[in-house]
């Protein structure tokens, strides 16, 4: 540690551009991580709610309601057909809306539409059922969630795709960079590099202060990329929250049983961010010095 | 035991550092090497080190051939050399305790033996007072013994000195040889030097290189170029 510390007193401006380029490459390593498995509790959320929902017109007698849902039911295409009465109608907007009571007033369950929401076996069978349903006189409005889930899948792809190019360029740019300083710090050290090969030292021995440093600043990096990412994301989960009504959990990856959520982020969440993000650090530290070290110490 | 079995080397220049050199240093032997700039004598040290190898010939240490190109054990075999330069190669940025230090350190001496040793090793060359002193602090003479104590320190049985006394008034010279005067009884020592006044004193074997050939072998020479 005091090694590493004397030699960053000793190049600071080239320690400080290492510090800098692992910064910028971990906080956008970080949010594209959160963004990735955001969007995934997203589309595990969305997959959760009814495909197809069909509103009736208000009048509608509950006994028509009932003809279709078995007429659903009787295609073999659906697996599963839920009533949502007015009043439960009335129930979940109150529940979606407690926060807000001027919507909640001169509300009744008169004005809200019973519903079915339905759930297909096959994604092949929404159109059909979505056709069939719209055919009925006594539906108001069909409500087919197949483009919103498309457009996640294909937002989570691209995001995925973009943020692997974008950490792939920048991985890229830490290497050189960490490569270059690190070049820069064995010239520094040149005569004390030959004094430890005379002395019969081991390349891993001479290697090693190089290592630690590479080490250092990937943990000191991710640290700080940590508490920046944190610190901005709960400024600013006031304003997230507004967005997100409704959404109350969105598990990491389906491991709800180790409680990790990334909506709203867990501690244990947090944590593993926290640790991956350190991994990432640590590893980019030590294999840009690793490769410096390999070109530059001839033994 | 060392033993140089007519070993030359030609640079890929084609300029020939070295030409059918022969000779064989005993255990606890002290010698001198001496001869003109560009004579040959860092080439010997050098290969003793094992920086460079022979284009032709072998050199051998203790029954080893380390110049074959098959020798796997340069840094174990680097463990037992202590080397000391003209220009003292002590660390600035750290301590005389720590620049002794490193030379066991490095070999893996056990970490609570080295306070012992290094103290040892200063005391031989006069500066156990200075232990705690940053290079900056010491005088040319002084800095040439902590380079002396880094070679000495721990199991290393060949010391190697380039010139050791090339950066040092006389007064000085006088003290630092005879340190290796205290050390020829343990040590095997090989000194380079072009200075002809210790060489003449201290009545040693010196084996005289001129043109990369050994010129003259003598028991208890003298500078006699």
């Amino acid at each position: 540690m005091r090694d590493t510390l004397t030699s960053i007193r000793r190049a600071p401006y080239q320690s400080l551009a290492s510090f800098l380029i692992l910064f910028f490459t971990l906080f956008l390593a970080l949010f594209f991580f959160n963004m990735t498995a955001f969007f995934n509790g997203i589309l595990g959320y969305v997959a959760t709610q009814p495909q197809v929902t069909v509103y009736f017109q208000t009048e509608t007698k509950q006994a028509d309601i009932s003809q279709l849902k078995q007429q659903l039911e009787a295609t073999g295409k659906v697996a599963r057909v839920e009533y949502v009465s007015k009043e439960q109608a009335l129930t979940i907007y109150k529940e979606l809306n407690k926060k807000n009571p001027l919507l909640l007033e001169m509300v009744s369950a008169d004005i809200l539409p019973a519903s079915l929401e339905i759930f297909t076996t096959k994604p092949e069978y929404l159109s059909e059922i979505d056709q069939y349903a719209r055919q009925q006189a006594i539906v108001d409005e069909v409500v087919f969630q197949r483009d919103i889930v498309d457009k996640l899948v294909s937002l989570t792809n691209n995001l995925r795709r973009m943020s692997l190019l974008i950490l792939a360029f920048l991985v890229s740019t830490s290497f050189i960079v960490l490569m270059t300083t690190s070049a820069f710090k064995i010239a520094l050290k040149k005569d004390e590099i030959q004094l430890l090969r005379f002395l019969g030292a081991s390349k891993w021995y001479i290697r090693r202060p190089f290592l630690h440093e590479g080490v250092f600043f990937g943990w000191a990096s991710a640290t700080f990329a940590f508490m920046v990412y944190y610190a901005l994301f709960f400024y600013s989960k006031t304003f997230l929250d507004s967005y997100l009504t409704g959404i109350t959990n969105l598990p990491f990856f389906g491991l709800e049983a180790y409680n990790l959520y990334v909506w709203p982020p867990s501690w244990e969440y947090i944590g593993l961010t926290y640790a991956t993000i350190v991994f990432f650090g640590t590893m980019i530290g030590f294999m840009g010095n690793y490769l410096a070290t390999s070109k530059y110490i001839k033994i | 035991m060392i033993a140089f079995n007519n070993v030359s080397m030609t640079f890929a220049s084609g300029t020939k550092a070295l030409q059918d050199v022969t000779f064989e240093v005993a255990d606890h032997e002290f010698i001198f090497l001496v001869g003109p700039s560009g004579a040959g004598k860092t080439t010997i040290l050098r290969m003793l080190l094992r920086e460079q190898l022979p284009t032709a010939g072998s050199v051998v240490v203790n029954d080893v051939e380390i110049s074959s190109p098959s020798f796997s054990k340069t840094q174990t075999y680097r463990k037992t050399i202590g080397v000391i330069f003209q220009d003292f190669k002590v660390l600035p940025n750290k301590p005389v305790f720590d620049n002794v230090a490193l030379s066991l350190q490095v070999s893996q001496f056990p970490k609570n033996h080295i306070a012992e040793e290094v103290e040892k090793a200063l005391e031989l060359v006069g500066i156990v007072d200075k232990i705690h002193m940053f290079p900056q602090q010491l005088s040319a003479g002084e800095l040439q013994r902590v380079a002396i104590a880094r070679a000495i320190v721990g199991d290393r049985d060949i010391i190697l000195a380039d010139e050791p006394t090339g950066n040092l008034d006389p007064q000085t010279t006088w003290e630092i040889m005879k340190i290796f005067k205290k050390l020829e009884k343990q040590k095997t020592i090989i000194l380079a030097t072009h200075n002809a006044d210790i060489v003449n004193s201290m009545q040693r074997r010196v084996i005289v290189i001129k043109n990369g050939r050994i010129d003259k072998d003598l028991k208890k020479g003298g500078y006699d170029l």
